[in-house]
C-alpha cells in the first residue's frame, strides 16, 4: 500500500488552466488529464474491480464522463483531481455492485456524488504530502478490524450492515469498527491540517 | 440523528454506504442549506479522495492512454517531438524579440510581436496535434483493413438519413468502426457500440463520441469470436455507459455467416 511513484503526478501542483483548457475542448487537455490522473485511476479501479479489461474499460468511461461533464465544472473554484478520483471510484463500484446483484444501491445515488458542483471551494492542495503522509499514519495505527471496515467501504462500497454479513460479526460491532476507525482519521488529519 | 450524530458518517455518505435512512437525513440537511452539513460532507469528500491515495501501484497498459484519447475523438502523439518543436519554435520567437528589442528598443512593439509569436506557436502546435491525431487514426485503419481475416458489414446504405458507415471484424486483432453524418451525441449522452452475439444479450464494446464533422472512428481491440457474432450495434446512452442497451441501436451492421 501506499507507493510513492504513484502519487507522484498527483501531488504536483495542480495546473490552474487545466480545467480551464478541458472546457474549451483542447485535445492536449485531456491527453495531460491522463498524465497526471490515469496511473492513479487505473490503480484505484483495478483495485476495486481486479480485472484488468474491465478495469481498461472504466477508466475510458471516467475520462469521457469527466470530459462530457467538465462544462459544469467550476473551473476557477473547482478540486480537479479529487472530482477524477470519485469519478473512477464510483464508477468501480457501480461496476462491482451490478456484478455482484447489489442492484438495490442504485447506481444513481452514487452518481449525485460525483456531480462536479460537489467539489467547489475544497482546499486547492487537499492532495498534499503532509496530508497523505498524515492519512498513512493514521492508517497504520488503526487496528486490522478497523482497517478492514475501511476498506470495504471505500474498496468495495459496502454499507455497514453488508459488512456484518459478510465478516459474520454483529451489527453494532462493525458500526463501532468504523466510527472509531473514522474518528481516528479525522482526529489525523486534523492535525496535519493545522501543523 | 443530532449534528454530533451525523458528523460521524459524513464519510460514509461522501462513500454512498449509508442505509437509505441515514442518508435521507443528511440529504434534508443539505436541501435546506444546512451549512455544518454542507461543510462536513465536503470534508469528508477530501478524506475520500484522498484514500486513492492508499491503492497499491498498478501500470495501466500503454494502450489505455490512446484508447482514452480516441474515446475524445483525439489521439495526440505519445512523442516528444511536438513539445521540442514547440520549444524551438518558443526560442525562435524569442530570438527575433531580442534582435527587435536592440534594433528599434521599443518594448512595447517587442511584447506584441512576442504575443504574436506565441499564439502562431499555439495555433501551429494545435493543427500538428489534430493532423497527427487524424494520421494516427488512419495508421490504426489501414493496419487492420489490411489484414485478410478482417470481414466488414456496412449500415446505413441506401437510407436517406445518416448516419452511414462500414465496421470491420477482426478475430484476433477486434472491432473498427467507421461512421459519418453522425452528429455528437447530445449532452450527457454518448454513443455505446454492442457486440451482438448470436445467442444471447448485446455485449458492451466501449463508448464514444463523433466529432464536430459527424465522424466516428471507434476501435474495440483484442479478439473477438467471429463465428459466434451476429452484428455489431451502435446505441445513443448515457454518457457512462451502460451494461445493456437502453435505446433501441440505430447502427445495426449485421456480420455475413
Amino acid at each position: 500500500m501506499f507507493l510513492l511513484p504513484l502519487l507522484a503526478a498527483v501531488l504536483l501542483k495542480e495546473d490552474p488552466d487545466l480545467a480551464r483548457r478541458l472546457k474549451n475542448r483542447d485535445p492536449q487537455a485531456m491527453a495531460d488529464l491522463y498524465d497526471r490522473y490515469g496511473r492513479i485511476t487505473f490503480a484505484l479501479i483495478f483495485r476495486v474491480v481486479r480485472n484488468e479489461a474491465v478495469a481498461e474499460d472504466l477508466v475510458q468511461e471516467t475520462f469521457l464522463r469527466v470530459w462530457n461533464r467538465v462544462h459544469a465544472f467550476d473551473h476557477e473554484k473547482g478540486a480537479l483531481g479529487p472530482w477524477v478520483l470519485a469519478v473512477a471510484r464510483n464508477r468501480a463500484i457501480d461496476y462491482l455492485r451490478s456484478a455482484e446483484g447489489r442492484l438495490e444501491q442504485s447506481a444513481l445515488e452514487l452518481e449525485k456524488l460525483d456531480q462536479p458542483g460537489l467539489f467547489v471551494n475544497m482546499e486547492n492542495s487537499i492532495l498534499n504530502l503532509d496530508r497523505v503522509r498524515a492519512l498513512r499514519g493514521a492508517f497504520e495505527k488503526l487496528t486490522p478490524n478497523q482497517r478492514l471496515v475501511l476498506e470495504l467501504a471505500y474498496y468495495e462500497g459496502l454499507s455497514q450492515t453488508e459488512m456484518a454479513d459478510r465478516l459474520k460479526q454483529p451489527l453494532g460491532t462493525v458500526k463501532t469498527w468504523v466510527r472509531t476507525a473514522l474518528k481516528l482519521l479525522r482526529d489525523e488529519l486534523g492535525e496535519a491540517a493545522v501543523a | 440523528m443530532t449534528h454530533e450524530e451525523l458528523r460521524e458518517i459524513y464519510e460514509l455518505y461522501a462513500l454512498g454506504v449509508l442505509s437509505p435512512e441515514e442518508k435521507s437525513e443528511i440529504d434534508e440537511h443539505l436541501e435546506r442549506g444546512c451549512a455544518e452539513c454542507g461543510a462536513g460532507v465536503r470534508r469528508a469528500m477530501e478524506v475520500s479522495a484522498m484514500f486513492a491515495t492508499l491503492t497499491e501501484q498498478v501500470n495501466p497498459p500503454k494502450r489505455l492512454r490512446k484508447r482514452v484519447l480516441a474515446s475524445i475523438g483525439a489521439q495526440p502523439a505519445t512523442s516528444r517531438w511536438t513539445s521540442v518543436w514547440a520549444i524551438a519554435a518558443a526560442c525562435l520567437a524569442i530570438a527575433l524579440v531580442i534582435v527587435g528589442l536592440k534594433t528599434t528598443g521599443d518594448l512595447d512593439e517587442a511584447r506584441h510581436q512576442l504575443r504574436a509569436s506565441n499564439e502562431q506557436r499555439d495555433e501551429a502546435q494545435r493543427e500538428l496535434l489534430v493532423s497527427r491525431s487524424q494520421l494516427s487514426n488512419v495508421r490504426e485503419a489501414l493496419q487492420f483493413l489490411n489484414e485478410p481475416e478482417t470481414v466488414q458489414a456496412t449500415f446505413g446504405g441506401g437510407k436517406a438519413l445518416p448516419p452511414r458507415g462500414r465496421v470491420f471484424v477482426n478475430p484476433s486483432r477486434g472491432v473498427l468502426l467507421l461512421a459519418s453524418h453522425l452528429p455528437p451525441a447530445p449532452a450527457g449522452r454518448t454513443y455505446e457500440m454492442w457486440v451482438v452475439p448470436k445467442k444471447g444479450n448485446p455485449l458492451p464494446a466501449g463508448l464514444f463520441q463523433s466529432d464536430a464533422q459527424g465522424n466516428a472512428m471507434h476501435l474495440l481491440a483484442g479478439p473477438v469470436n467471429r463465428a459466434q457474432t451476429a452484428a455489431i450495434a451502435v446505441s445513443e446512452e448515457p454518457e457512462s455507459g451502460s451494461p445493456a442497451p437502453t435505446t433501441k441501436p440505430f447502427i445495426v451492421a449485421p456480420l455475413a455467416d
